[in-house]
């Protein structure tokens, strides 16, 4: 066998494995993930950024051939829009409202009260990741069919709360279960009240890990577009709903990614967090793990 | 512990000792009940009975009719497919970046972080109107190719490829992540220690690593498979008009057809066939979530 330079001993495999270590060292892999990366997960992004802010674009530009906003307000003047998107954040919002309310007492009484069948009555709302979903929400329309609920506003509420189950009851459970007891005990013996202890020790613990469920809550629920599909149809058009016929008709091209670009703005604001959210363990918590 | 309320005590005791908890948990659970449970069951029996002469009596017809229907049968397979080659994908781009993610460090591997985390802040409505303007006839993809000098580009959209790339790239944050946090539970000095002993990177990767990460594996399999065949979104935007995903199948169905009947069958179909995975997920999780509460 001729010798390589440098001459490494070993068989084929240590050489091999020696300069898939050497490879390593330098990041070689990391280097051409980030390429791929960048180029499959920036790329279709960046054609949506710019068509927003396209007065033209001719193929086989690889950048807008006229950068202009005239079609921003042309978007904006469309009446479907412009009732569309005050309703969504309204909606969003009111569905959040109501999960915080009813889930949050909850998860303090999973978290800090005993009683019997807590464990299990808490891992059974794992059931709402468990169906295949847009099978679920057939079967909820079915249902919604016959109880008048296809195209009101109390439907979409319903079928939208299901989802915010999940994520709205086991992070504030994690959050209420972490908070440590001796403080509470402390203050409570020096003769706070209950409520004043609640209010003034355990609720800034708490805090983070609630704002950070209730804004990945309006968040998922700003963007649900399934349930409000096939429930709010044909007289609730919510933002993301109308998002599929903008994308289908494909009138203008600048339409779709204006709206895109507009509806992305909300999930920014939990980019800037995405630290915080991921330090906390916040993300993968609303998929149950 | 718990003090179980005893007979003597007064009757708001018993309310804040053991009736409290339960009115507490009581909104959500209702709530899951009356729209998880309840239209699931209700799905179920109502599929298997059918109205004869006013009486109604128990029957598979229903179900005969959807295996006899070459359309419906050609959609299933077809989401089955979609099902196992996005899987088998996934797994192929999101493994390796796991393991690299788990072990590397420095400037490059925050950047890689910080791109794999990227579609969790992307919408599925908004991803595929991206999609096809980066990927469609004349999209950016094809000026990128047509510049470099390659020319013939066939656009997967409207093609099942689409869907395939659709549904992956949505599902790389959350495989990532838990498949990181997996290994991340594999110390370093447990791997350095096998290696002082001679064991090789694969008797490492197969002995170690894999037993320690089987949890994860299946919990990012059970989800994935369950998001791609409770999909709709991607498949409805990206994929082909024929064959079509159940998800796309059931809200025409429903939607356009105004057949409820027939797409509750299609429903209840799903739920059988997603049954054991769903249960595969609860399980495994479970399991994981009471060794956590025994630790602590």
């Amino acid at each position: 066998m001729t010798t390589i330079n440098p001459p490494i001993p070993g068989t084929f495999w240590d050489r091999s494995r020696h300069s898939f270590v050497v490879m390593m060292r330098r990041d070689g892999f990391g280097l051409i993930a980030l390429v791929f990366l960048i180029l499959v997960i920036l790329g279709p992004l960046y054609s949506v950024v710019l068509w927003a802010f396209a007065e033209k674009w001719k193929y086989p530009s690889l950048v807008p051939t006229q950068f202009g906003l005239s079609y921003w307000h042309e978007t904006f003047s469309r009446a479907d829009i412009a009732s569309a998107l005050p309703f969504s954040i309204i909606l969003a919002l009111t569905v959040t409202g109501l999960s915080a309310l009813i889930c949050i007492p909850a998860s303090y009484a999973f978290a800090r009260m005993r009683f019997r069948g807590r464990q299990l009555l808490l891992l059974s709302f794992l059931a709402t990741n468990a169906f295949p979903r847009f099978g679920l929400y057939v079967s909820i329309a079915v249902i919604f069919f016959r109880l008048n609920l296809i195209g009101t506003v109390p439907g979409v509420i319903l079928i939208q709360l299901v989802n915010t189950l999940l994520l709205m009851i086991w992070i504030p459970t994690a959050a209420f279960q972490g908070v440590d007891r001796s403080l509470e005990e402390a203050a409570l013996d020096v003769g706070a009240s209950p409520i004043r202890v609640f209010i003034q020790i355990t609720l800034p613990m708490v805090m983070p890990a609630l704002s950070a469920a209730v804004l990945l809550t309006f968040v998922n629920t700003f963007y649900e577009a399934q349930g409000a599909l096939i429930v709010g149809l044909p007289r609730v058009v919510t933002m993301p709903v109308l998002m599929y016929s903008l994308i289908n008709s494909q009138l203008v091209v600048q339409y779709g990614a204006i709206v895109s670009f507009v509806l992305w703005l909300p999930s920014l604001l939990l980019l800037l967090m995405a630290q915080r959210l991921l330090r906390g363990g916040y993300l993968t918590a609303g998929f149950g793990v | 512990m718990t003090t179980l309320p005893k007979n003597n005590s007064s009757p708001r005791q018993w309310f804040r000792g053991s009736l409290l908890p339960y009115v507490m948990i009581a909104p959500p659970l209702l709530l899951m009940g009356l729209l998880i449970f309840v239209p699931a069951l209700q799905s179920i029996i109502r599929t298997l009975l059918v109205d004869v002469n006013g009486e109604s009596g128990f029957s598979l017809s229903r179900y005969t009719a959807f295996f006899s229907d070459s359309i419906s049968v050609s959609n299933l397979l077809f989401t089955f497919q979609i099902v196992l080659l996005t899987l088998f994908t996934i797994f192929l781009v999101c493994f390796p970046l796991s393991l690299y993610l788990r072990f590397a460090k420095g400037r490059v591997a925050g950047l890689v972080q910080v791109l794999v985390l990227f579609p969790l802040f992307v919408p599925g409505i908004i991803l595929c109107y991206a999609l096809i303007r980066f990927l469609g006839t004349r999209g950016t993809l094809e000026s990128v190719l047509n510049i470099v000098g390659v020319t013939g580009y066939r656009t997967p959209y409207l093609k099942p490829e689409a869907i395939v790339i659709g549904l992956v790239w949505e599902s790389i944050p959350f495989t990532v992540l838990v498949l990181t946090a997996g290994l991340g539970q594999i110390s370093d000095s447990l791997i350095e220690s096998a290696q002082d002993v001679g064991a090789g990177n694969w008797t490492i990767f197969r002995k170690i690593i894999l037993p320690l990460i089987i949890r994860p594996l299946l919990i990012v399999f059970s989800l994935n498979f369950l998001g791609i065949f409770g999909s709709y979104t991607v498949p409805y935007l990206l994929g082909p008009a024929a064959p079509q995903m159940m998800g796309v199948y059931m809200q025409q169905t429903f939607g356009q057809y105004r057949r409820p009947d027939e797409a509750e069958t299609q429903a209840v179909i799903t739920f059988i066939i997603c049954s054991m995975v769903g249960l595969l997920y609860v399980r495994t999780v479970a399991k994981q979530r009471i060794q956590q509460e025994d630790a602590t």
